[in-house]
């Protein structure tokens, strides 16, 4: 017997495959050589449609797999040997030919616990020329078929125990990767990573429900070879009607439209302690393969575990934004700020760029918060951190470092252009009207004094920047607010008031 | 080298392919060659399960594909680039109607060799339409001149199998390449020129569709008909007509004509050699194309089981050798061919898909003209929604 490339196990005639097709392709093939047969063909027989299903042939020396239904003649010798479970031996113009019916149980590929009885047809086939199958030698052939196939449930075994072994590692590995998916930086990406490496689906899609727009947005997709690219771009308003996806999630879609598609797509609703976060959706679409019901079931079973992974990751992304982030400007806080300061200055110091440092603070922050209270303090805050945040190249970076002060970090940027980015946020914040209902000025304005120190013009160190930056600042405050300063100016005239004999220190 | 052959209702196919191995393993005795025939739905789900699991489902060296699947899986990287590897696609020695659906997205690769092409064409016996038929030539060249040719055929005189209608490549139910070729005929087709839609409820696509069902309905082909598996291929000589896309014997009396009612040239289908991207020996897979590729042993392989080569020169020179030169010439002078484009192999199972459905239905006498309506809105809707995702 020539070995299939899906033999497991042993040599010869016993031989142990994988799986039912490669076990019957055995089969063909030893039966022809024993037989000196020209052709040997397994049908299916489909009992609901009374078809033969012709799935696979040996002939030639080569195996064949087929598609080919027919409907056998109701007194054809395949309809007596199928309807009596007795084989049979036939001669036509087309051959001379040996029908073995046989009835195996395989397993329930719907995931259930009963065998599926499954009703087959082997044809022994020789050509017209050649001679027929005596009663002796179709009885030998029934024989040897009989006991090749008691060795069936080996392969049906083998089939099963790999399935098996599928679903544990599955069970295992999977819950693994949900829950380690809190503490890995791209935790959607490796949830879909690990979805895609178990099942294996056409396409993974995961949506997760921006409740504040009444959004659906989609965050990633995973296709069949596991590469992983951004769906941000697709966004479904959360209203029936609007999109399919937007229906499902909201519980209001068609039983007809699921039905159509549950062959091949599982749309599973993300939910947590009740509340729906997001939608997943799995699907074959592309290759129109059934997923297998097991498999739907068991990546069911994850849902809950896919659910909480998703949202504790989000909720891991919000605490960690709100342990960097001041929550009311939006901006980042001073911790994160040290961080980044060190990286740009060491970045600046070693390729030899400029780095600038703007220290900016509200006028009067104080008195507006005593006069108006510090719900107003906080719009005025609130309000300057979105100008800001809106006003900086990509490489900025900003920061609150305390109560009204802001201090906004400019790689590769002069001393002039620093002045010119603060020129231009002095000039929006002092454009800004915070409403204040009960005053009688209705409104109110806001004013930013500025200092701006650069290396390595001013300062070689960390510290040192920042204390050249604040100087400056108080340099300002010290002659009238409102302003900007560079500290190289500031220090030009301390020196030239020193000279005059002059107090210019603005610290008092 | 592992080989996968699509399957063929014509066995002469895998003869001459055992030949073609035969004369590459005399040329080149130290490389060993194994070929395995997997149907198209078995081809499909093999490639696809490479894809899911590629360790437990390693994939052929060299696999034979239908020409407009080298758009989808080249895409999803299972093919290798064998532009240039294989000479004759390096210097662009194919027809162009078939370079132009290869190359339909990027002219400077080529993940697939154009190796066969076969035609749907008509062929009659004239000896079973004397008497019905005046001007074969002119009153066939409709589908409505067929149609009502086919009605009058009502026996066959003294011949106890007569058919008058048969269609050798059939699977048992009606099938995309049964109705395709009408469905092109009316100017139909499954997606709209710019394949932003699907079309397949549009009345030219569905009429084609019709069309077929309808000889079927009428009991003018017989579905899942058990005439092969008993009495083996049926001899031209017993049917009046034959709709195939092989080159039949002209020794039955039979004639030929280009496939009732296409509108301009016909309809083709045309069949690859790829090289798997996961191969271990790409180099000698790519060889084993190129050589496959060679005037001589193209031009053995396709005329031992009646289809065309797909080189140019040999191409060209197996019209000039036909006897039904003329007809051929029609027929290959602009052929339309299956879109190469990602989501058309997967409409087409769509399709086929209901067809299946329909197929059963006639079978079982219960099919009404709702049934192709409903079917067709079905797989419409999911190419449509296909569309949106790829």
């Amino acid at each position: 017997m020539k070995k299939s490339g899906k033999n497991i196990y042993g040599q010869g005639e016993r031989a142990a495959y994988d799986g039912r097709y490669a076990f019957i392709q055995g089969a063909l093939a030893a039966v022809s050589e024993q037989f000196a047969l020209d052709g040997a063909s397994y049908y299916e027989y489909d009992e609901k449609n009374e078809l033969l299903r012709l799935r696979l042939r040996r002939a030639f020396g080569a195996a064949f797999e087929h598609e080919e239904n027919l409907r056998p003649t109701p007194a054809s010798a395949a309809a007596r040997a199928v309807a009596g479970m007795q084989p049979c031996t036939a001669s036509s113009p087309a051959g001379r030919f040996f029908y073995f019916p046989f009835k195996l149980d395989s397993f329930d590929p719907s995931g259930g616990r009963n065998a599926v009885p499954r009703t087959g047809l082997v044809r022994l086939e020789r050509s017209p020329r050649k001679r027929r199958f005596s009663a002796a030698e179709a009885a030998r052939a029934d024989a040897w078929l009989r006991a090749y196939f008691k060795d069936y449930y080996k392969a049906e075994f083998f089939s099963l125990a790999r399935r098996q072994e599928k679903t544990i590692s599955a069970i295992t590995e999977l819950t693994e990767v949900f829950a380690t998916a809190l503490r890995v930086r791209d935790s959607f990406r490796h949830i879909l990573a690990g979805i895609q490496t178990y099942f294996g689906f056409d396409r993974v899609r995961l949506y997760l429900i921006d409740e504040g727009n009444r959004k659906l947005k989609g965050e990633l997709s995973a296709d069949i070879r596991g590469q992983i690219k951004s769906i941000s771009y697709e966004e479904i308003p959360l209203e029936q009607g609007a999109h399919r996806f937007a229906d499902i999630v909201l519980g209001k879609s068609s039983g007809a439209f699921m039905e159509r598609y549950k062959d091949c797509v599982l749309y599973m609703p993300l939910s947590v302690q009740g509340v729906t976060i997001g939608l997943l959706i799995v699907d074959n679409l592309l290759s129109q393969q059934r997923i297998e019901p097991a498999e739907l079931a068991m990546l069911k079973s994850f849902g809950g575990q896919i659910a909480l992974a998703v949202d504790n990751s989000r909720l891991f992304d919000k605490v960690e934004e709100l342990s960097l982030y001041d929550e009311l400007t939006k901006l980042p806080l001073r911790r994160y700020f040290n961080q980044r300061f060190q990286e740009e200055f060491y970045r600046a110091e070693r390729f030899k760029q400029p780095l600038a440092l703007v220290w900016a603070d509200v006028d009067y922050f104080k008195e507006i918060n005593d006069t108006y209270g510090h719900q107003i303090g906080d719009v005025a805050l609130k309000e300057i951190g979105r100008v800001i945040l809106s006003n900086l190249r990509k490489i900025d970076f900003p920061c609150r470092y305390g109560g009204d002060e802001i201090v906004i970090l400019l790689p590769q940027a002069t001393g002039a252009e620093a002045a010119r980015l603060a020129q231009r946020l002095c000039e929006e914040i002092a454009e800004l009207r915070i409403a204040v209902p009960f005053s009688k000025a209705r409104e109110l304005k806001i004013t930013l004094s500025i200092g701006i120190s650069t290396f390595p013009q001013d300062a070689s160190g960390l510290e040192a920047m920042l204390e050249r930056a604040d100087d400056a600042l108080y340099w300002v405050k010290s002659h009238g607010r409102g302003r900007i300063a560079l500290y190289s100016d500031t220090a030009a005239e301390k020196q030239k008031a020193a000279a005059a004999g002059g107090n210019t220190n603005g610290k008092s | 080298m592992n080989i996968w052959l699509l399957s063929d209702y014509d066995p002469r196919k895998h003869l001459a392919f055992k030949s073609l191995l035969s004369r590459f393993s005399a040329a080149f005795p130290d490389t060993e060659t194994e070929f395995q025939v997997k149907s198209r739905k078995s081809m499909w789900e093999s490639l696809f399960a490479h894809l899911r699991d590629p360790k437990r489902n390693p994939l052929a060296d060299i696999i034979e594909i239908p020409q407009n699947w080298t758009e989808l899986f080249s895409r999803l990287g299972l093919l290798f680039d064998l532009s240039r590897r294989v000479e004759p696609l390096e210097s662009k020695r194919y027809p162009g109607f078939i370079l132009k659906e290869l190359c339909r997205h990027d002219e400077a690769r080529a993940f697939s060799a154009p190796w066969w092409i076969e035609a749907p064409a008509l062929f009659y016996r004239t000896q079973a339409l004397k008497g019905i038929c005046q001007d074969p030539e002119k009153e066939l060249a409709s589908w409505e001149g067929f149609r009502a040719t086919l009605d009058k055929l009502t026996s066959g005189g003294k011949r106890r199998n007569f058919r008058a209608l048969s269609s050798p490549g059939s699977s048992g139910s009606v099938s995309v390449s049964d109705v395709l070729p009408r469905v092109w005929g009316r100017r139909g087709g499954l997606f709209s020129d710019d394949f932003n839609r699907a079309t397949f409820t549009r009345d030219e696509t569905a009429g084609g569709i019709e069309d077929w069902l309808e000889l079927a309905v009428s009991g003018r082909i017989e579905l899942f008909s058990p005439d092969r598996f008993e009495n083996g291929p049926r001899p031209p000589e017993e049917c009046a007509f034959i709709i195939s896309s092989r080159k039949l014997a002209v020794r039955a009396g039979l004639k030929m004509l280009p496939y009732p009612g296409s509108a301009g040239s016909g309809f083709a289908l045309v069949y690859n050699l790829a090289v798997s991207a996961s191969s271990n020996d790409q180099d000698g897979a790519a060889s084993f194309v190129s050589w496959a590729m060679e005037p001589q042993n193209m031009a053995a392989f396709t005329e031992s089981f009646g289809v065309f080569p797909c080189l140019k020169s040999v191409f060209e020179q197996r019209l000039q050798e036909e006897r039904e030169v003329d007809v051929y010439r029609r027929i290959f002078s602009a052929p339309e061919l299956m879109p190469n484009i990602m989501v058309y192999p997967t409409a087409e199972l769509l399709l086929e898909r209901s067809l299946w459905n329909l197929s059963l239905k006639i079978a079982r006498k219960e099919y009404t003209r709702e049934d192709l309506n409903r079917e067709l809105i079905m797989a419409q809707g999911e190419a449509d929604y296909l569309l949106s995702l790829y």
